[in-house]
């Protein structure tokens, strides 16, 4: 009798314990601080019609070669380097996801929502957006899951930490390297989507993909799980490091 | 001799409120098409586009809101001549505006006053403005041999957002697909992108042409990013914590059954 109860409570404590542990430990909604991110990326955004300066009287230099006629349109393939991209990013790699991902360009589906690759384990970059490592957000998109496909590249996605290094391939044979900042899971009702999707303003790779409670009659998650990275070269960003923030305002997340 | 004063009321309704609203500033293109005419373009007084040559779009000019009185007399010709052409264009305050010297249907020269539609576009699309300012009879677009805009007469013009892409733009005479004036077999139209292509010139004198403006940056995000229909993700727990919990029930269950097989 005494050894029973005796293991029932050793089960109720073993139990107890794990669940406290997990919970502790467990990935937090948002680490790192989100909040630099997204007022950077919407103040630039929020500016975006004060990029030309102001001219009283124009000078008569600035138009000796400013004629467009219809032969000046460039003459870009809109699936291949849209916008005018000098270079697009064709792979990514994540080794603290154990990760290696081809990236193919993406657009708009009909409803108005941004296209995600069929396959689970090929990763859309937004082909109107910036690429990255130019001015703005360029951002990479894929599957946590499909239904019959199973978990996608992004899986791992809500685990991936600050620090961690993300390697993107481009179609020049170059590499660029970034490190995550910042994570974030937003309902999706609430993604701040004018600063995940600005063309201007810092340089930033963002990765999305859904996360949250999984709604299994809509077979529709209920968030989105965003991760902020910038380029690893000179190791942060001056919008990110300095006081661009109001003070006391403490990194997101416990 | 100055012309009536272009007021153009218009705007200020037609401008959505959003990109410019808090600025003081106004966005002029300026467009010359007027053939076999290079002109002096003044802005108050001052020689502002000297030898401005037909066909010619300018980059935009951000100016303060306000009057401007515009005077475009022939190259070269003394600045205290009489203007060929002259208007006075109230730029208000967060308007995005084209300034074109074109032909009229007659093949008169004058001054139009385009306000450009710079409300924001849906992710995806882009959009085209055709502007009818050539000598010309009424056109017909045609945007991959599809109608885009109907039996347009000089002065008028059309706006459509589309989605982003090359298109193969015509211009027939109205009513006559096979009447085509002028083929731009590949018109790429970016992405956020205002596209406006301006029908310039005198048809029967041969000097008929295009000339395109392009106004970017008034692209939207997206609606959303729908990535995720398995709903694998609940299962995501770490191993340890499945063979914790499992072993923890399994010890709760075996207790439970032993105490109660002890008592009966």
């Amino acid at each position: 009798m005494r050894n029973s109860v005796a293991l029932i409570i050793i089960g109720f404590l073993i139990g107890v314990i794990a669940l406290v542990t997990w919970s502790l430990t467990h990935p937090r909604e948002t680490v790192g601080d989100v909040t630099a991110f997204e007022q950077a990326l919407t103040f630039s955004s929020q500016s975006r019609s004060r990029t030309t300066p102001t001219t009283t009287i124009p000078d008569a230099e600035d138009h000796a070669d400013a004629a467009t006629t219809l032969t000046d349109i460039p003459g870009f393939t809109i699936d291949v380097h849209p916008q005018g991209h000098n270079r697009i990013p064709v792979g990514l790699r994540i080794p603290a996801l154990d990760k290696v991902a081809s990236v193919i360009p993406a657009g708009v589906e009909p409803n108005g929502d941004m296209e995600v690759p069929a396959n689970v384990d090929d990763v859309a970059w937004y082909k109107y957006g910036s690429a990255p490592g130019e001015p703005g957000s360029a951002v990479l998109a894929a599957h946590v899951d499909l239904a019959g496909q199973g978990p996608g590249v992004f899986f791992g996605l809500r685990d991936l930490e600050p620090g961690s290094t993300i390697y993107v391939d481009f179609d020049d044979g170059t590499t660029g390297v970034y490190e995550a900042k910042a994570r974030k899971t937003y309902q999706k009702e609430d993604l701040p989507s004018d600063a995940i999707f600005s063309r201007e303003g810092p340089s930033v790779l963002t990765l999305i993909t859904c996360g949250g409670d999984f709604n299994r009659s809509l077979r529709r998650y209920d968030s989105n799980v965003v991760v902020y990275a910038v380029e690893a070269r000179t190791g942060s960003t001056p919008f990110y490091d300095d006081a661009t923030l109001p003070a006391g305002s403490a990194p997101d997340g416990a | 001799m100055r012309k009536a004063i272009l007021a153009f009321v218009a705007l200020m309704m037609l401008v959505p409120g959003m990109a410019l609203a808090q600025s003081s500033d106004g966005v002029v293109t300026v467009v010359h098409g007027v053939p076999d005419l290079d002109v002096d373009v003044y802005v108050n007084d001052a020689l502002t586009l000297p030898g401005f040559t037909y066909g010619t779009v300018t980059d935009p000019l951000t100016l303060p809101a306000g009057d401007y009185d515009i005077d475009i007399r022939a190259a070269g010709a003394d600045a205290s001549s009489d203007p060929v052409l002259t208007e006075l264009v109230t730029l208000p305050a967060g308007a995005n505006a084209t300034i074109e010297a074109n032909l009229d249907g007659d093949g008169g020269p004058k001054i139009s006053v385009w306000v450009n539609d710079i409300s924001a576009i849906d992710a995806g699309n882009g959009r085209v403005t055709v502007r009818h300012t050539a000598a010309a009879p009424n056109v017909d677009i045609l945007a991959n041999d599809g109608e885009l805009f109907g039996n347009v007469p000089n002065g008028a013009e059309g706006v459509a957002d589309v989605p982003a892409g090359d298109y193969n733009v015509k211009v027939t005479a109205a009513g006559d697909a096979s009447a085509v004036v002028q083929e731009v077999p590949a018109l790429t139209i970016p992405e956020g992108t205002n596209v406006i292509v301006y029908a310039i010139g005198d048809l029967a004198g041969g000097s008929f042409q295009l000339a395109v403006q392009s106004i970017s940056g008034l692209h939207s995000a997206p609606t959303g990013v729908p990535s995720g229909t398995g709903g694998d993700l609940g299962s995501n727990l770490p191993a340890w914590l499945v063979v914790s919990l499992a072993l923890a029930a399994t010890a709760m269950v075996v207790g439970g059954v032993k105490v109660v097989r002890e008592r009966s």
